[in-house]
């Protein structure tokens, strides 16, 4: 873990850090990145990836419609909207 | 030097399930925007995503199809990504375990038959739609797409020209409309794709390094955008340049592709397992409904038609080409005995209309019954072909019935043969330099009085009748 990884992961993220946090923050994911690592050094190659702990599986349903047209409420709540789009920042291609 | 070309594609196809995947917001195209948007797929706190079970249905449909292994037990994954017309942040993805790999499917390409391998094909959710250029600094969102679902479905890097890949992509854009798990309408994004491209030299081992060309949606702009793209390479790498991996988006107006770096940047999905879904199970015994229940394929019904129709090989091939066009066979054949007269006329007169206009058949004013109903008149005698053909022009305009165009045009076949006797006579009468040249050995004029016929008949005389009436005549 270093400090370029550090800025990656903010970005990607998109959650600012600031400046003198920073190292302290390099260290903290260090630890606990070492921390999981342990788990590593457990064979696991005759076990299948557990893809959730609950060892169930899905509930599914049936084709149909039943949402109700809610765009009035939805685009009310939104932070920023018209009557027919939620509007944000223009994202320029 | 020569350089060979090596292209993967990933078509994207929505399923045409009523509701969508993970919620049951409509998938209906073009509603007013917004009113089909659950609160799953707003991406509200506190809301779980639900498995719609037809769109796995739908998927496996097109695994057994093309022969695929099919993981009944398959999980989702999610794509991390910022963008604001996908309101979780993620991308609800099949990953790790897809529920359709290793298929195949049969192409046809300029150089015969060839069999191009299917990696994989997965199930995923869209995304809404951004509006750009409506709004001054600000860009809309409509979330009416958000949760389609779609089946992406990867191809191996096993094609080998642009017009290869157009072949492939129309073997599965007519494979999914067979299967009725697609409806394949590329204007209304029902079907898109995306290109990787790459080019090696000739004969070497390892693969160059590719570009992914983006979100086309049209034939003719994937076999413009991979050969720019191939032409872009070359000139790259013959200056001693290196080929970036890189998406690139193609300008259908400049025809060129152009990178789309600015959006690359720090490129990383951060896949993991969906922490909200189970993994979804398919039994065994629903396995077996679907492969039993499983509709007949372009190839199953291509060689129905030669062995049980006894139509030709190569109009057997056109009609099975298309669903829409197979669906008008088989029903309006079931309006007529003459189902070879159907067959002629559907690869004849109205493939060429269809070319004109190119359209599809289901988007033409021509309805089964009515185009039955044509046949029919033919061959029970009531109207020539030639007559045929200009009821079937006004038919293509407007959509009239076929009987209301012959009674209101008056344009029933004259079978009176003594009438057709006397417009012949008349005919012979007022030709005679005809006649002495014809009867002197200048047999191609026969052609002349059958037309001269015609004309004084306004093309209502039963073509066969005036034949033999004229042969008789002019002996």
């Amino acid at each position: 873990m270093d400090k370029k990884t550090v800025t990656t992961i903010s970005y990607l993220s998109r959650l600012k850090i600031d400046s003198e946090k920073e190292q302290k923050i390099v260290k903290d994911l260090d630890n606990i990145i070492k921390f999981v690592d342990q788990l590593n050094d457990v064979d696991t190659s005759s076990i299948e990836p557990l893809t959730n702990p609950l060892e169930k599986t899905a509930k599914t349903r049936k084709d149909e419609v039943t949402a109700k047209n809610l765009k009035k409420e939805l685009l009310e709540v939104a932070p920023s909207a018209n009557e027919d789009y939620f509007l944000v920042p223009r994202v320029v291609e | 030097m020569s350089w060979e070309t090596v292209i993967g594609l990933e078509i994207h196809a929505q399923l045409s399930t009523k509701s969508k995947l993970f919620s049951g917001g409509s998938t209906e195209f073009g509603a007013e925007s917004n009113t089909h948007v659950d609160l799953v797929d707003m991406g509200l706190p506190g809301v779980l995503p639900v498995v719609n079970k037809e769109a796995f249905y739908k998927a496996i449909r097109f695994g057994l199809a093309t022969g695929a292994e099919i993981n009944q037990v398959s999980s989702f994954d999610r794509k991390n990504y910022f963008y604001p017309d996908l309101p979780k942040g993620y991308q609800i993805t099949q990953m790790t375990k897809p529920i359709v790999e290793k298929g195949s499917i049969k192409v046809l390409t300029d150089e015969g038959e060839k069999l191009i391998n299917i990696t994989r094909a997965h199930l995923e959710e869209d995304a809404g739609k951004s509006i750009h250029d409506l709004f001054e600094g600000e860009t809309g969102v409509d979330l009416n797409r958000a949760g389609t679902p779609l089946l992406e479905i990867v191809s191996e890097p096993e094609i080998s020209s642009a017009k290869e890949a157009v072949a492939y992509f129309k073997a599965i854009r007519q494979l999914v409309t067979f299967l009725d798990i697609c409806d394949g309408n590329m204007a209304q994004g029902s079907m898109r794709c995306d290109v990787n491209v790459s080019i090696k030299k000739s004969g070497d081992k390892e693969l160059g390094t590719r570009a992914e060309l983006k979100n086309i949606n049209s034939f003719k702009f994937i076999e413009k955008a991979i050969n720019y793209e191939i032409e872009r390479q070359i000139r790259v790498i013959e200056n001693g340049e290196s080929v970036i991996q890189e998406t690139r988006l193609y300008d259908s107006d400049k025809n060129e592709t152009r990178s789309m770096r600015s959006k690359e940047e720090a490129n990383d999905y951060r896949y993991f397992p969906c922490p909200d879904l189970l993994p979804v199970v398919i039994s065994d015994k629903e396995l077996q409904e679907i492969r039993d229940n499983l509709p007949e394929l372009p190839e199953e019904k291509e060689s129905r038609y030669v062995s049980e129709i006894g139509l030709e090989e190569s109009e057997a091939k056109i009609i099975s080409s298309s669903k829409a066009m197979a669906n008008m066979f088989e029903e309006a054949s079931s309006k007529t005995d003459d189902i070879k007269l159907v067959a002629k006329w559907l690869v004849g007169d109205i493939s060429a209309l269809l070319n004109k206009y190119n359209i599809e058949i289901d988007e033409s004013n021509l309805s089964p019954e009515n185009f039955g109903k044509l046949i029919e008149r033919i061959s029970d005698n009531t109207i020539s072909g030639k007559i045929a053909k200009s009821v079937l022009e006004e038919v293509w305009d407007n959509g009239s019935d076929v009987d209301e165009i012959i009674q209101t045009k008056g344009l029933v076949q004259i079978q009176d043969e003594s009438l057709l006797e006397d417009i012949a006579r008349k005919v012979i009468d007022s030709n005679s330099d005809q006649v002495a040249a014809y009867r002197s050995g200048k047999d191609k004029l026969f052609g002349f009085f059958v037309g001269q016929v015609m004309k004084e008949t306004q093309g209502k005389a039963n073509p066969k009748s005036v034949n033999e009436i004229l042969k008789k005549l002019l002996k």
